[in-house]
């Protein structure tokens, strides 16, 4: 087989194709996050890689706690910016997915404290749960939406107070295992290791989502929905898978959660944490990579400086805020494009 | 018998009171090329979304291929092979044209990572086929609106539709690319079904072979094109031959004050355009006190873009000149320019839906500054059936009582300069004669009147000079008494596009 060393034959097209196609131009599929300069970004991306995973031998413990919740933070606003920048849907209550899939991890770890199945059991029960939230939240738009999702928030919130185990003092879980016949990690070096391995996986599955035709019908939909349903295509439903998928990928920030605090409560449903992830994909305007480093910033700002300030957090993610929004490039695009300029 | 494609029987779509689509009928054989045309709000633009699934029928079926389509939703029909453009583009602006195009190829997997050449192949045949293909990998939003209209058709047809659905194709186009896309049309597969809405009876007449006119949701007759010109109800309903010629009784003409002196409003080297087409080349335009200057011509000639940038809504091209009482405006925004006393009536009024008819009279304030003042009770003096429905809102309202909310809006401010945009479409005969005698009343108070009409009858009734708009320039102003007396030459002016070169 010489398959590895020729050229791959996927982008050539028909032969009847060939003349209408101009030679230079690609498919035009990739990604507009995806620059030109692809190089250079891999090569920051992996010094990167390389600095995230020497990070617990670099620093204390109270900083690589808070990268881990950094992380998990950024698996939240992945699943914000699936919503926001892709289908245009800015989600304010993505934190209750995340509570139900922390519950549902706790819950396996009676059971088993193995790690990955705590997790894919985390994701199954966000998905489930945004599945049947969602039904209610797709049938709306632009700021309804925002407000359907805040309510859904709430009320979960208010269910995980009611009714979950342990009610509001919540449950404290035992340490997870990484893979089968390892110890429990109770370092935080180690579990901040298992999550960044968890983060790093879940955003290259997400990575791949966003270069498939359903992240395209997404933005496209974002763009003018009228027009997609022209097309044939039934935008509810788009809109309700990726609605589920976004619930499943909070879900897995669940799991993600409890292995670094090994404790869950109502509180992690809070609106704070839902608004946080939005604002950190709102910041991100768009790319995925932006929704990450906006939510590790956010909470740098909201735990570390704001402690350096004395209790000073909220006000400084307050101006911190104030000033990306006016800062140029950052007008907040997710959230300005789904509001329709309807002319006759 | 041959079974047609498409089939409404008896359609009708309400807006509240207004019957949008009054209780029409037609039918599309396979492979025909079917023309829509109509004054404006006479319902065109509603039946395709009717047809499109956009919106649902208030009654009546609509067949198509033998099933009642009439509760299926847009992306069902378009599966069913309607593929569709809009009036105004639609497009997602954002992605490029070649994807904007891939968003309609049938055939493709959610989870693919790229199309498949066969589709991709689709893709750039359908770009080639509306001459884009050297703006594939351009963001749709950064084309020229012409570009714009193309690509909202490439991705008509790239979606493989039987039947066609266009909204005013030709609409903001030159002439140029109006040539281009008829030819487009003519060569069509035969096993494509084309319905289209427009304006251009040029246009209409080189496509299509049936034409169906419809007048306030009516339909009034079907036929082929060389008919349709000669039929007489379509001359007046659609042409309005009938008013200039017998003009209204009590006419500007004997009610004008000889108050006519210097004109408050002046334009001078007025340019604007979008995104690079020139809409409006050079304007040079006098309203004085007390006069009715109306601005006729064709859809798309440019008398919106006129109305808006003379009150700032759009902007001019630098070295425009406006004034009003020897003050420039150029430099100011729209609410300055209001202040200065110059007041709109935009088309489509632009009311405000939760604000009830006191409401919106309490809104506009004239400045301090100014010396003239109304208040709300004269307005009401002016508008009785307005009196009636002060805890109204819009919605409520009939379309006539919407014009004249609007106009009343438009007056509080007491302005010295009043713009009126097509202030007739979508109201009924009476109710503009009620409107032409309301302009003329105020023109004899002492303001000056710009009016942009579609409606050369109303145009004809109440103003004092006519100016005539085409392809960007103004070709002809003259007094109202002058044009009476070769009013068929306005008419071929204003319905047909001239083959007497353009000053260029």
């Amino acid at each position: 087989m010489t398959t590895t060393l020729s050229p791959s034959p996927s982008p050539s097209p028909g032969p009847g194709a060939i003349a209408t196609r101009p030679p230079t131009s690609r498919p035009g599929l990739l990604p507009a996050w995806l620059p030109p300069t692809a190089g250079a970004v891999a090569l920051a991306a992996a010094a990167a890689a390389a600095a995230a995973v020497a990070l617990p031998w670099l620093v204390n413990g109270y900083v690589i706690a808070l990268a881990a919740t950094g992380l998990v933070m950024a698996v939240l606003a992945m699943s914000a910016q699936l919503l926001v920048g892709l289908a245009g849907l800015p989600p304010l209550g993505q934190a209750a997915y995340l509570a139900v899939g922390a519950y549902t991890a706790a819950t396996i770890a009676t059971l088993t404290n193995l790690g990955p199945i705590q997790l894919l059991a985390a994701t199954a029960g966000g998905a489930v749960a945004a599945a049947v939230t969602g039904l209610l939240a797709v049938r709306t738009r632009g700021t309804t939406f925002l407000m359907v999702t805040f309510g859904l928030g709430e009320l979960l919130h208010a269910a995980a107070n009611a009714w979950a185990p342990g009610g509001s003092e919540g449950v404290h879980v035992t340490p997870v295992v990484a893979l089968p016949g390892l110890p429990a990690m109770v370092r935080p070096g180690w579990v901040y290791l298992y999550v960044l391995a968890g983060a790093l996986l879940i955003g290259v599955g997400v990575a791949v989502l966003v270069r498939t035709r359903f992240a395209l019908l997404l933005r496209g939909i974002a763009a003018h929905e009228p027009r997609m349903r022209a097309d044939g295509h039934h935008t509810g439903r788009l809109l309700l898978a990726a609605y589920v998928i976004a619930g499943g990928i909070a879900g897995a920030a669940g799991a993600l959660l409890i292995a670094v605090t090994r404790y869950v409560s109502p509180a992690d449903a809070a609106m704070g944490v839902s608004a946080l992830a939005l604002a950190a994909a709102l910041i991100g305007s768009g790319s995925m990579t932006g929704a990450c480093t906006g939510a590790i910033l956010l909470v740098v700002a909201r735990d570390w400086v704001g402690g350096l300030l004395g209790g000073h957090g909220p006000t400084l993610l307050g101006l911190a805020f104030l000033l990306l929004a006016y800062l140029p490039r950052h007008r907040l695009a997710g959230l300005t494009i789904r509001f329709p300029r309807r002319r006759t | 018998m041959t079974s047609a494609l498409l089939r409404l029987e008896a359609v009708s779509r309400s807006y509240g009171a207004r019957r949008a689509v009054d209780e029409v009928s037609l039918d599309l054989y396979p492979g025909g090329r079917h023309a829509v045309i109509g004054p404006n709000g006479a319902g065109k633009s509603t039946l395709l979304h009717l047809i499109a699934g956009t919106l649902h029928p208030t009654s009546g079926r609509i067949h198509y291929a033998g099933h009642d389509i009439g509760r299926w939703p847009a992306h069902r029909r378009a599966r069913a092979g309607i593929a569709r453009t809009w009036q105004h583009p639609a497009l997602a602006r954002p992605l490029t044209a070649v994807q904007n195009v891939l968003l309609a190829v049938p055939g493709q997997r959610l989870t693919a990572l790229r199309a498949a050449a066969p589709v991709v192949a689709a893709a750039y045949e359908a770009l080639a086929q509306v001459g884009l293909t050297a703006h594939a990998d351009r963001p749709a939003g950064q084309l020229a609106y012409g570009d714009q209209r193309r690509l909202e058709i490439a991705v008509a047809l790239a979606a493989q539709p039987r039947l066609l659905l266009l909204d005013e194709p030709s609409a903001g186009l030159a002439t140029g690319e109006i040539t281009r896309l008829t030819e487009l049309i003519r060569t069509l597969p035969g096993d494509i079904s084309v319905l289209l809405v427009d304006h251009n009876l040029d246009f209409v007449a080189a496509v299509a072979d049936t034409v169906t006119v419809l007048h306030h949701g009516q339909h009034i007759a079907t036929g082929t094109p060389t008919d349709i010109r000669e039929h007489p109800d379509v001359r007046r309903v659609y042409l309005g031959t009938d008013a200039p010629t017998s003009p209204a009784p009590g006419s500007p003409t004997t009610t004008t004050a000889a108050a006519a002196g210097t004109p408050i409003l002046r334009v001078r080297n007025l340019s604007a355009g979008y995104t690079g087409a020139p809409v409006l080349t050079d304007i040079t335009l006098d309203v004085p006190a007390g006069r009715v200057t109306a601005v006729v011509g064709r859809n798309g000639a440019g008398k919106t873009t006129l109305i808006h940038t003379i009150a700032g809504l759009h902007p001019a091209e630098p070295g425009a000149d406006i004034r009003l009482h020897e003050q420039a405006l150029t430099g100011c925004d729209t609410r300055r320019r209001a202040r200065a006393g110059l007041a709109l009536v935009p088309q489509g009024r632009r009311l405000f839906a939760g604000l009830t008819v006191d409401e919106h009279l309490a809104l506009p304030r004239p400045h301090p500054t100014r010396t003239r003042a109304v208040d709300v009770r004269q307005v009401f003096d002016l508008f009785p059936a307005l009196a009636e429905r002060r805890h109204h809102r819009p919605h409520q309202l009939s379309g006539g009582e919407q014009q004249m909310l609007a106009l009343a809006r438009a007056l509080i401010a007491a302005p010295d300069a009043l713009l009126l945009d097509e202030p007739s479409e979508g109201l009924a005969p009476a109710v503009v004669g009620q409107l032409a005698a309301i302009i003329t009343g105020l023109a004899a108070a002492g303001t000056a009147i710009l009016l942009a009409e579609q409606n050369l009858a109303l145009a004809c009734q109440v103003a004092h000079d006519i100016a005539v708009l085409d392809r960007a320039r103004i070709i002809r102003q003259v007094a109202l008494a002058d044009i009476r007396e070769y009013p068929s030459d306005l008419h071929d002016l204003l319905t047909v596009p001239t083959t007497t070169p353009t000053p260029s």
